[in-house]
């Protein structure tokens, strides 16, 4: 476009300003306002409403006088968002942050590549919409049932995977794994695993379809190896995909409640051994003595973590 | 075209056209019979049957698949046995007892019967997935198609409700909903719902209407159709796939959603069916048939939705996430 296009079409607009852009903004209001003061009274309301009372101390449910970093600092130095002590000894309960941030580093990546390895695995096989659905299965279901079903597998008795270990002789392991409070956030975070594989396996499915079939053909022809085809044609096409994968992991992870809930209640297992930070948020927010302050701070600290990485999301494309 | 370059390709071509002229026979040396199969049935099925590298991935496949709904499958057993036959593990399933009695003592759970917890549920789910389909269009809809002022920052605040975690709205609309009288009912959870959704949808209709030509609605345009009227017969039909895409996964959402109700709904008469399985794990012994028979089903409307329309659901939520 011309500068020259760019003024007549400027002049243009301003003939018509008075007439249609008047009865085009009112469509604009009409077509915005119902659905932004919904989401306005309901999301950006209420999150506005913790950042700012974050830095305020609360009697119950209402704001008192402004306090500064007060409850930040009080949140930091609290054992049960980080333990120090326990960190160093490398004991549960470590805090709800330290736990949390575990539960990232070890499911992200783990459900990550399984996610890759089953979208590699049924890409060419017949029956392969069958196969991912039952993979997929998990993610469709309500997670609290997820976390009642984890509970159900590792039931000392009743549990599938106590009998597994019966099986191979590993009596001396049987256990109740998500009240035992060394073991159990690892037995939480498998399950988290299990179910959010399905959703990654998704993803990196849609993204092998895009790849034309007949390039890997000829680099077959070409002599290249598997893994050589994996490298230089599947790799590049599947690696945004990746950081998409990475990202809602995190988020997924720090987001998590449902599962910890089913299986430690309100208090996020025994002696908080594998409370998360969702958890807290709930404790100090709906259960007596109640903390607004902390709770705000705590649910602060969870976006403070993703936001980044959904803005680079955005950004991406 | 290899004219302009002799050298590189001059073996190649001249090897293609050897290949294509060997292509055609001469009339005279075509045969009066058709040609007869040169393989015998036994290399024929040999070569239909799988490789043994290929039955090995289909052996490890569905291995992997039916690993990954063994709790599931355990879920789905227990909650039509007794309990003594649970505890003595649902995979021996020699001597087996069927009973409906699960079924029956969920459904009318005395804390909060299962029926009317799901009863309940549906309530809150489909006002929650119908209007947020409707606001949401319409929303989308300028967002797709004009300028407007404060559109930057409104398309920051959708992405920061996006990240943010649902505990961090929960303390602002705990004290609203209060505030307004509308805490502990239908309506007050229904409008979380509502205002929690808007965001991603707006943002994954907005994505898919830019995908739309503008043609016909200039079109229409100049056939004097208002904006209303061409959102009304054009927008919404043509986005019609998005909007299935959008009620299957707000669907599952809300209906699966654990903490707002768990937050909003106090009284056990208004408890939404995640809210009741919880409570029926019950103090010393698990009533694991009990809990079984709830869960089905709780789950089994989220599932079947799912397999109704696989399609959209998967579409959507590829789309939702990397658009």
């Amino acid at each position: 476009m011309s500068l020259r296009d760019h003024i007549d079409g400027l002049e243009a607009d301003r003939d018509t300003a008075s007439g249609i852009d008047r009865e085009k903004a009112v469509a604009i209001v009409i077509f915005l306002v119902p659905g932004l003061t919904l989401f306005g009274i309901f999301s950006v309301g209420p999150i506005v409403y913790s950042a700012v009372g974050s830095f305020f101390s609360w009697d119950g449910f209402s704001m008192e006088s402004f306090v500064g970093l007060d409850n930040w600092i009080r949140t930091f130095a609290d054992p049960l968002i980080i333990h120090w002590d326990n960190i160093a000894r490398w004991r549960f309960p470590m805090g709800a942050l330290t736990q949390n941030l575990l539960w990232v580093v070890l499911h992200v990546p783990i459900s990550t590549l399984l996610g890759l390895g089953m979208a590699v695995l049924f890409a060419d096989l017949k029956g392969r919409r069958i196969l991912r659905s039952m993979v997929f299965l998990g993610f469709t279901t309500p997670t609290i049932i997820i976390g009642l079903v984890l509970m159900f597998i590792y039931d000392p008795q009743a549990g599938i995977f106590n009998e597994l270990l019966r099986v191979i002789g590993l009596e001396g392991s049987v256990r109740n794994w998500t009240q035992s409070p060394q073991v159990a956030i690892y037995a939480l975070i498998a399950g988290g695993i299990w179910v959010q594989t399905g959703f990654n396996m998704l993803l990196y499915s849609s993204a092998l379809a895009a790849i034309d079939p007949s390039v890997i053909e000829s680099a077959k022809v070409d002599g290249a190896g598997r893994w050589r085809r994996f490298w230089d044609i599947v790799w590049p096409l599947v690696r945004p995909v990746t950081a998409v994968v990475v990202i809602m992991g995190i988020i997924w992870v720090m987001r998590v409640f449902d599962i910890v809930y089913a299986a430690g209640g309100s208090a996020g297992g025994p002696n908080h051994s594998y409370s998360v930070l969702g958890i807290e948020v709930y404790r100090a927010a709906f259960e007596p003595p109640i903390d607004y302050g902390k709770a705000m701070v705590v649910a602060l600290i969870q976006l403070v973590i993703v936001a980044p990485l959904a803005l680079y999301i955005a950004r991406m494309d | 075209m290899t004219n302009d370059e002799p050298h590189t390709s001059r073996e190649p071509t001249a090897k293609s056209d050897g290949g294509a002229t060997e292509q055609y026979i001469p009339l005279d040396a075509v045969p009066e019979s058709a040609p007869r199969p040169d393989l015998d049935w036994g290399t024929r099925i040999a070569a239909a049957v799988p490789s043994m590298p290929r039955l090995l991935k289909y052996a490890i496949a569905i291995a992997v698949a039916v690993l990954w709904i063994v709790p599931f499958l355990g879920l789905f057993m227990a909650s039509f046995r007794p309990l003594g036959e649970i505890l003595a593990g649902w995979w021996h399933v020699e001597g087996m007892t069927i009973t409906f009695e699960n079924y029956r003592r969920a459904w009318s759970y005395q804390t909060a019967p299962m029926g009317r917890a799901l009863f309940n549920t549906l309530v809150v789910t489909v006002p929650a997935v119908l209007v947020v389909m409707l606001l949401g269009a319409m929303a989308a809809y300028p967002f797709a198609r004009f300028e407007f002022p404060l559109k930057t920052m409104l398309f920051f605040f959708i992405l920061l409700v996006m990240a943010a975690p649902p505990e961090l709205v929960a303390m602002g609309n705990y004290n609203t909903l209060r505030e307004i009288g509308l805490f502990d009912s239908y309506m007050g959870l229904i409008l979380v719902h509502i205002g929690w959704g808007l965001g991603w949808v707006v943002l994954f209709l907005r994505n898919y209407l830019l995908g739309i030509p503008e043609e016909l609605e200039e079109a229409a345009r100049i056939d004097g159709a208002s904006r209303y009227q061409i959102f009304r017969t054009i927008i919404l039909p043509l986005s019609t796939p998005a909007l299935v895409s959008v009620a299957v996964i707000q669907f599952t959402w809300v209906w699966n959603a654990f903490f707002f109700p768990l937050v909003f709904m106090r009284s056990p008469e208004l408890y939404l069916a995640p809210q009741v399985l919880p409570l029926m794990t019950g103090r010393i012994q698990v009533e694991w048939g009990l809990v079984a028979a709830g869960s089905v089903m709780t789950m089994a409307v989220p599932v079947f939705l799912f397999l109704m329309l696989e399609r959209y659901y998967k579409q959507g939520m590829v789309a939702a996430v990397t658009d």
